[in-house]
């Protein structure tokens, strides 16, 4: 009878599948994956360094600076407003399943934060996109200059591991020190964040209905971003993971779920890039277009691996930071804080002093079915996506390219 | 039990705590115990995964204090 009495309702049931535990990555990957898809139907895929450089914009235009006076209000960028809410959406998937806490690191991890944002800034502005659009958004639209952004983000990915295994041995005072935190739910108590969760979440859902009337693409991507951010939250989906873990510790799930989510929206994106869907007849070139930057080669492989320094050091890509920064990871707060300051001193300084030097042909858009043709694109993504694959699961059973 | 070593990785978010871990442990001979104190969510599914491809075995896991979690390994 006393267990009767203890099971719970069935509502609470289905509460807790969703935020009693972490959700397998490939879940997030696919999820993440149909949601993007969506993006692109309603308007244009995922992207994550636009939206954070549009808020640095912003707030040099708040100190007066006259360079950036012409930047788009947040409430008006589609991405800004996508990067805010895909926060608030992690925040409440953080708060459902009671794991937000302000988690304050060592100040050497703070240090880290801060120079790992503004090297993925440097390298977002530079080769044109992060991990979402110039990878999970990017290999799918069948963009050569994705692919080489992708090579590079590994290989800085990999060096940036070599630095943070180095610094482990000898410079332990980097990742220790006096820590605190706050504001965690203890054991069985904390439900304040359950219900704090359900008004992010209802705020959110009403301020997407508010504006549904005058911008129903706004909303949509207003609701997308919500669920984006408690979906990364519950699956930890983490691209830096992805590529990482696997010289790391050997684990191979973070990258099959990555992976799970490229293969979804590589269909999506393609059916939509092919038919023209969403576009006009004039424009069915820019459809196929979308999310192809003038990257291609040079540009977007050291674009990448910048960016692969700085998400490594940091902890987190442009968006793996935005979800940890609405699950209370202080160390990513510092990270956001780079990128979004670095970001537009560096697309008005930095990439015009290189990027001119470069000659065209190191920075064009490439886009893969132009030469191979759809089946040939799609086939040398999937070509590419399986021997990630078998290098993962080989590596994690052999521990061949592992550092422990 | 007898713990022969305490690894404190509060604070620290993904991957410092896994990457302290899998090093402490290193430094374990077989059968001992290692405790670890952390409060990175993602800690919480990483570890026990880690622990069954490596055949280390966790023996205790508990909250230690409002969102300080903690883990007892035994290294295999």
């Amino acid at each position: 009878m006393a267990d009767q009495q203890k099971e719970p309702g069935i509502l609470r049931e289905l509460f807790n599948t969703f935020f009693a535990k972490h959700w397998p990555v490939w879940v997030g990957g696919v999820t993440l994956g149909l949601l993007n898809i969506l993006l692109f139907t309603v308007k244009s895929p995922w992207g994550a360094s636009g939206g954070i450089n549009n808020w640095g914009e912003n707030i040099f235009k708040l100190f007066g600076i006259s360079a950036f006076e012409n930047a788009a209000p947040t409430s008006t960028s589609l991405y800004g407003v996508l990067c805010l809410v895909l926060i608030l959406g992690s925040f409440a998937g953080a708060l459902f399943s009671k794991e937000f806490a302000l988690r304050i690191p060592p100040k050497g991890e703070l240090l880290k934060g801060f120079i790992g944002g503004a090297l993925m800034a440097i390298g977002a502005t530079l080769g044109l996109g992060c991990t979402i659009g110039s990878f999970f958004s990017g290999v799918p639209a069948l963009s050569g200059g994705a692919i080489v952004f992708t090579i590079g983000l590994f290989a800085g990915t990999i060096l940036a591991l070599k630095y943070l295994l180095w610094e482990m041995e000898k410079w332990p005072g980097m990742s220790s020190g006096k820590s605190f935190t706050f504001l965690a739910a203890p054991e069985g108590k904390g439900n304040w964040q359950i219900w704090l969760g359900w008004i992010v979440s209802i705020g959110t859902f009403i301020l997407a209905y508010k504006v549904a009337g005058t911008n129903g693409v706004l909303a949509w991507f207003i609701i997308s971003g919500l669920l984006m951010g408690l979906i990364c939250q519950r699956s930890r989906f983490c691209i830096v993971k992805a590529f990482r873990d696997p010289f790391m510790t050997g684990e191979s799930d973070g990258s099959v779920g990555v992976m799970a989510g490229l293969l979804i929206t590589l269909i999506g994106f393609t059916a939509i890039k092919f038919f023209g869907i969403g576009a006009s007849e004039i424009s069915i070139r820019a459809r196929e277009m979308t999310w192809v930057f003038s990257q291609f080669w040079l540009r977007g492989l050291i674009g990448g691996f910048i960016f692969g320094l700085g998400m490594t050091v940091a902890g987190g890509c442009a968006v793996g930071t935005l979800w940890r920064v609405g699950e209370g990871q202080v160390k990513l707060w510092m990270a956001a804080l780079g990128f979004l300051l670095i970001s537009p001193i560096s697309k008005l300084y930095i990439v015009p002093a290189i990027v001119n030097k470069l000659p065209h042909n190191m920075k064009f858009k490439n886009y893969l079915p132009d030469y191979f043709g759809y089946a040939g694109a799609v086939l040398i993504v999937l070509l590419i996506i399986l021997v990630w694959y078998v290098f993962v699961k080989w590596n994690e059973r052999t521990g061949k390219f592992s550092a422990f | 039990m007898e713990i022969k070593e305490t690894l404190d990785c509060k604070g620290l978010s993904c991957p410092m705590p896994m990457m302290k871990l899998a090093k402490a442990i290193k430094g374990l001979n077989s059968g001992e115990v290692l405790e670890m104190l952390g409060t990175d969510p993602g800690t919480k599914s990483d570890l026990p995964k880690w622990c069954e491809k490596t055949g280390n075995t966790i023996v205790e896991e508990g909250e230690v204090e409002s969102g300080v979690f903690r883990f007892l390994i035994q290294k295999k």
